[in-house]
């Protein structure tokens, strides 16, 4: 392996990686704006120029693979020379409009500008060219012109990745700008990507454009929710009290206003698509169960969990374990689901229709697929798809072999449940003598049912998912669930204590109970799951690397 | 000159107090002399004309042109609002008081607006930072500090209430940062008929109305 030198430190590398690729390994800052990770090299915003040994001229770091022997410097007064004139260059026509740019406070200009430049503009604000402003490219994506410095990143992201071409530069020289063809608008499903590849705020999304500045911001890692897939992302959400008493705004609560790619080259790389991107909003659909009721009497969620109790057990020394079961959610997570197994006694399925079917079958050849459920590997490892799918539990419900059931049930954030799926459900609850439902929202087809317990959604509860290619990835609690609403596994806990059986809530403290379980998952622990998620050791790899 | 007890950087001249007032206390007369001085002013009040009493609130003294009271909203020349939703202030704002939705603005040279912009007076600390921080001479502060209300919700200020109250146009601005206005105005009701608050149609609502400006882009 060839070593080389940067800035008076040896390091060892792999051949054939650029300079700026090993600089980001070993953790060397290098300015950049046009080379990202997963789109490629371009090498035209010129301002990852580094300075080699016996190089006549400065090279650029994005471009210049590395050789033995080679030395390289990154912090030189040349090298900072050439970045700042690259800075000023770039910002010549910057309309300087901070103030109403979304970009800013996360904004590379703005970065690149503190650390390196610093200039003052040699052009006066007034004779700046003006260029086109809040220009849709699509439904999801406004484009800003001024902003723009050309980095082609957008263009190469639906050139190389999504193979669809819809951006383009046009013109050349001082005239270059980025746009579309009228009639080929960017309705590409993953659009919005070009939003978080833009390091200025040139690009913005339609969807999140002016709702909040970047600042008020805190970042959750979490993993999406909206397919099987499990790309993983950041909750944007808000963090700080903003407005005081003012009405209408809830302080405490919390609200996810964005969600952003997170870098995982083994599942998603740097991408994720506009449906589980914008799924967050599909909480915001319904109204959210704010309280448990018990036949229709609002109750508190533990006296309600403790009649669920005391009818479960009366069922089970009636008619026998057989009588009770429960139907999951794949949306729930795997330490929700081992709880629920274990409460009860491995009665428990989760399939709604053709998720085991489904889940390993891509929607399209980039990320999605046609399973829209986060967990549905997880809940086949931990055994649950053995009682019958939702329609044979209905048939055994109406054949009076179960007569009770718990439902938890998680909306599919992306696209919508089948009104089949529904209307099974209310045929289950309508054919049951006793039925707990512990949902999210205030659904019309679970108004029948005898317990209604509020439920935490997806980002409101700290678990593990698991993905289709078995990759366990946590997925962590962002916002605060509304008041009354538990996540599912505490409210087992609490049933579980109710039958004498002490657990933690702690999902780290489940998981670790789980893999005692379930052997797949024993040498896996939270830690060693970390940001990107871990595939169990055991867990022979049937899928095959379909990315790009 | 040195700096003396008590910090003052200058020679602050000392009068001794202890003295006279043994002397006025050691004697009746004293007290004779005390309703000489009461008399006096009676006369100078009653027929001089030289009160040093007014009759508020009919009647209020000048305040400074830096009096931090309850702020303004100031408009462009057209008579629509200036603030560009940047949240400057709300970010700076210590007291968190200050609460802002933007919203997309018709004309893309604007860009953006604040659909709504509430400042929470009773928890406002009046420390003009939200002025100091706007970058477009958006928010000033007034030389108005009225807050007697009949109800808690009246001391959220909206956007129309921030814009224009009876008799902040007479007063004039108070603290800002450029004295004279460089850029920014407040909103006359006399001139700026077509934004008069509170106006009568909804939608027409005084941020949007840019209807001069509009039309000239398009």
């Amino acid at each position: 392996m060839p070593k080389v030198t940067i800035n008076d430190h040896v390091y060892e590398a792999e051949k054939g990686k650029t300079i700026i690729q090993v600089a980001d390994e070993v953790g060397v800052q290098i300015p950049r704006y046009c080379y990202h990770p997963d789109i490629g090299v371009e090498g035209s915003c010129r301002m990852c120029l580094v300075e080699v040994e016996k190089a006549p001229k400065l090279v650029p770091s994005c471009a210049t693979p590395i050789a033995d022997g080679m030395v390289i410097r990154t912090t030189t007064e040349r090298v900072n020379q050439a970045v700042r004139y690259a800075m000023e260059f770039l910002l010549l026509h910057h309309p300087i409009d901070c103030p109403v740019c979304d970009q800013s406070g996360e904004c590379w200009l703005q970065d690149y500008y503190m650390s390196y430049a610093g200039h003052d503009s040699r052009y006066p604000l007034g004779e700046k060219t003006r260029r086109r402003k809040a220009y849709n490219l699509g439904p999801e994506v406004k484009l800003d012109q001024e902003r723009c410095i050309l980095c082609t990143r957008c263009v190469r992201f639906t050139r190389n990745v999504t193979h669809t071409n819809e951006i383009q530069v046009f013109n050349r020289g001082h005239k270059a700008e980025i746009g579309i063809f009228e009639d080929a608008p960017l309705t590409n499903p993953y659009s919005m990507n070009v939003v978080d590849v833009c390091p200025v705020g040139a690009l913005t999304s339609a969807d999140f454009r002016f709702k909040v500045r970047a600042w008020f911001l805190q970042g959750t890692t979490s993993v999406c929710a909206g397919c099987s897939t499990g790309c993983n992302l950041r909750v944007d959400h808000s963090a700080r009290a903003v407005g005081g008493g003012i009405p209408g705004y809830t302080a405490t609560d919390g609200k996810i206003y964005r969600t952003v790619g997170r870098r995982n080259i083994e599942v998603n790389k740097s991408w994720l698509c506009d449906e589980g991107r914008l799924s967050f909003h599909t909480m915001e659909r319904w109204p959210r169960l704010v309280g448990a009721t018990v036949t229709g009497q609002p109750k508190n969620t533990n006296e309600a969990l403790t009649f669920a109790h005391s009818q479960f057990e009366t069922i089970r020394q009636q008619s026998g374990d057989a009588a009770v079961a429960a139907l999951g959610s794949a949306t729930n997570t795997n330490e929700a689901l081992f709880l629920l197994k274990r409460y009860f006694r491995g009665r428990v399925d989760f399939r709604l229709g053709r998720e085991t079917e489904t889940y390993q079958t891509m929607q399209d050849d980039l990320l999605r697929r046609l399973d829209k459920h986060p967990n549905t590997q997880g809940a086949i490892d931990l055994g649950l798809a053995g009682l019958g799918d939702l329609k044979s539990i209905c048939e055994r419900a109406e054949r009076k072999e179960i007569r009770a059931v718990w439902i938890s049930f998680h909306p599919q954030l992306v696209g919508s449940d089948s009104d089949e799926t529904l209307k099974d459900l209310q045929r289950l609850i309508a054919a049951v003598e006793f039925s707990v439902v512990s949902t999210t929202h205030d659904f019309d087809w679970a108004r029948k049912a005898t317990v209604i317990l509020p439920m935490a959604g997806w980002a409101e509860e700290r678990g593990t998912y698991t993905n289709y290619a078995g990759r366990v990835q946590i997925t962590n609690r962002a916002i605060t669930p509304p008041a009354g609403a538990l996540p599912l596994h505490v409210m087992i806990v609490e049933m579980l204590k109710l039958s004498n059986v002490q657990v933690t809530s702690d999902p780290s403290a489940i998981f670790d109970w789980l893999g005692r379980d379930v052997a797949l998952y024993s040498a896996l622990d939270y830690d060693s799951i970390g940001l990107l998620g871990a595939v169990p050791a055991g867990r022979t790899a049937e899928t095959t690397e379909v990315l790009r | 000159m040195k700096p003396v007890k008590g910090g003052y950087a200058v020679e602050v001249p000392v009068i001794n107090v202890s003295e006279r007032a043994r002397q006025e206390q050691s004697s009746v007369l004293s007290t004779f002399k005390a309703f000489g001085v009461t008399f006096r002013r009676m006369i100078t009040s009653l027929f001089k004309g030289d009160m040093p009493t007014i009759s508020y609130p009919e009647e209020q003294r000048p305040y400074s042109e830096r009096f931090r009271g309850t702020h303004i909203l100031t408009v462009r020349d057209d008579g629509s609002l200036k603030c560009v939703a940047c949240y400057m202030c709300a970010t700076i704002c210590p007291a968190e008081c200050i609460y802002i939705e933007a919203g997309e603005h018709p004309n893309p040279e604007i860009e953006k607006f604040p659909e709504r912009f509430d400042i929470d007076m009773m928890r406002c600390i009046y420390c003009g930072f939200c002025v100091d921080a706007c970058p477009e001479e958006a928010i000033v502060m007034s030389r108005e500090h009225h807050q007697a209300v009949y109800d808690r919700s009246e001391t959220i200020y909206t956007i129309e209430k921030l814009m224009q109250r009876s008799g902040i146009y007479a007063k004039g601005p108070g603290y800002r940062p450029n004295i004279p206005f460089a850029e920014a105005k407040i909103f006359d009701p006399e001139k700026n008929k077509v934004c008069s608050i509170p106006s009568g149609v909804e939608e027409r609502h005084p941020a949007v109305l840019y209807e001069s400006m509009i039309n000239k882009r398009h």
